[in-house]
């Protein structure tokens, strides 16, 4: 297979024993692009992230990172292209300060010290940590440690991000941190893909949607489509979130889905209505 | 195997200690110690073999100290014995789920405190393996090499040691809270949903085996 995006699935089949988690999945995600993975709980979503990862491997298909075959490396390998925040980020770090953990990738791998610390410096900056730097991590809340995590993951300057729930426990601000980082990322060219369930920040953050279904690819399109078409997301198990379901319910023109495209819109149909 | 009444899993995996500290030793000790290794092997081989291999592993270090601090003979004779506890609690665990255990428990009238801390002893083995497994894939995906030099297997014993320690810890607390918000000790009768069979035929087999180590005790004491 011709490998064009950063990250592709072709085909792939994944079972834990006789329990079939994947079937047939096949997806492609472009460097640069921001995609969200929907789906119901055991839908399969956290396997893909352990897929892209290569903490499993596929039973068929292949996974393409870049021009990587995932098949026959090891996570630490994978880690060269690969940054990764599981959905229990908050229970894995265990340096002193929040500074050495964040340090731990890019240490690992094996870079010189005045870039290990660029990049340390770079992670903290962009989630707005560094205030907590010298911290011991589990002093910190777990909403912070859970930053930290993330912060870790982009430490290793991947080209491909996969990120699982990582606004799960965060407040309004700390997802909006989490925003920030990783379009900002993404801006620079990785490949983003990010379990939520969080349709609210996927609508803010992210541009594609993927949605599986008990291990299948239901459903691969913009996500300003699908979060606006209720009748689609209802069998998938999904909820518009608010700022959708509002643009649908007041058949807005464009029908945004970010909260800023929705108040500029409004503001443009009540002007024109006030001035007429 | 599994299919036996819990109270009798945990009476077999009681036993064999039981004889390997009464029984004269090292013929006493290492007779259990196999036996205790056989049992995984029963049900199913290649399921036992994986278990087998786990007791062995547990059980390693125990004889590398011994050697250390003692001679061959008694190496042996306390060796044997250690294996035996080593690989009967492995085996139980293996075999017997919390759950049924906690439901035999209260069916026979045990307080549900007193039985879920017996069922938390034997739940937080596969609990502490698998997070412990999650934590070294999530360092493995920083570039954490877990295989090469004794210095890497150094550095990722660290990266797993303080998570998993400390989010047990923190599990301790958890469960306790749990226990209390659900008014455990309130001293309310619990009915079971499935009271797991007891058949007459192992309650002859425990009480047996209660009698046999009586009288290997009173044997060897006199
Ligand atoms: N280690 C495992 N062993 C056996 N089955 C598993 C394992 N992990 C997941 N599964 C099963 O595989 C399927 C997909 O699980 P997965 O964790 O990928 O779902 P998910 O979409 O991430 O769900 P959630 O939203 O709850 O996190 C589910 O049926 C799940 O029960
Ligand atoms: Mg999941």
């Amino acid at each position: 297979m011709a490998v064009n995006g950063a990250l592709a699935f072709d085909g792939v089949a994944f079972s834990y024993g006789n329990v079939a988690a994947l079937r047939d999945v096949s997806f492609e995600v472009a460097a640069g692009e921001r995609v969200a993975l929907l789906g119901r709980n055991g839908a399969g979503k956290s396997s893909v992230v352990r897929l892209v990862t290569g903490v499993l491997h596929p039973d068929e298909g292949t996974v393409w990172v870049g021009d990587w075959d995932t098949a026959g490396r090891a996570p630490e390998e994978l880690a060269w292209r690969v940054g990764s925040v599981f959905q229990h980020a908050d229970q894995q770090l265990f340096a002193r300060t929040l500074r050495e953990d964040v340090s731990f990738g890019p240490r690992a791998l094996g870079f010189p010290a005045p870039e290990v610390r660029r990049r340390t410096d770079e992670a903290l900056d962009a989630l707005d940590l560094h205030a907590h730097a010298a911290q011991h991590p589990y002093d910190l809340s777990p909403a912070l440690r859970k930053l930290a995590a993330l912060a870790g993951a982009l430490a290793l300057e991947p080209t491909v991000l996969v990120l699982d729930e990582p606004t799960a426990g965060l407040d309004r601000a700390g997802r909006g941190r989490v925003a920030d980082a990783v379009r900002e990322h993404a801006d620079r060219g990785a490949a983003l893909l990010v379990v939520t369930h969080d349709l609210a920040f996927a609508a803010e953050t992210l541009q594609r949607g993927i949605v599986l279904d008990r291990g299948r690819l239901a459903c691969d399109e913009p996500l300003d489509r699908l979060l606006t078409s209720a009748e689609r997301l209802k069998p998938l198990g999904l909820v518009p979130p608010p700022v959708a379901a509002l643009s649908v319910a007041l058949d807005l023109p464009g029908r945004p889905v970010r909260e800023r495209d929705a108040a500029d819109t409004l503001a443009r149909v009540a002007g024109g209505r006030s001035r007429s | 195997m599994s299919a036996l009444h819990p109270f009798s899993l945990l009476a077999i995996a009681a036993a064999l200690p039981a004889f390997a500290w009464i029984l004269p030793a090292p013929t006493g000790g290492l007779a259990t110690a196999g036996l205790a290794l056989m049992l995984p092997l029963v049900p199913d081989p290649r399921w036992g073999v994986r278990v087998v291999r786990l007791a062995l592993l547990t059980a390693a270090p125990f004889w590398l100290f011994l050697r250390l601090l003692h001679d061959g003979p008694t190496t042996v004779a306390i060796g044997g014995r250690i294996t035996t506890m080593v690989a009967s609690f492995v085996w139980l665990v293996a075999v017997l789920s919390p759950d049924r255990l906690v439901e035999a428990m209260v069916a026979r009238g045990w307080s549900l405190a007193v039985a879920y801390v017996f069922a938390a002893t034997l739940s937080a083995v596969p609990v502490l393996k698998a997070r412990a497994r999650r934590i070294v894939e999530a360092q493995r995906c920083r570039g954490l090499s877990p295989r090469g030099s004794v210095a890497n297997r150094l550095r990722a014993l660290r990266a797993l040691a303080l998570p998993l320690v400390l989010s047990a810890l923190h599990e301790v607390d958890e469960r306790t809270l749990a226990l209390e918000t659900r008014g455990l000790g309130a001293g309310v009768p619990r009915t079971p949903l499935a009271a797991p069979p007891d058949r007459p035929a192992e309650r002859v087999a425990r009480w047996a085996l209660l009698l046999l180590c009586l009288a290997a005790l009173i044997w060897r004491l006199a």
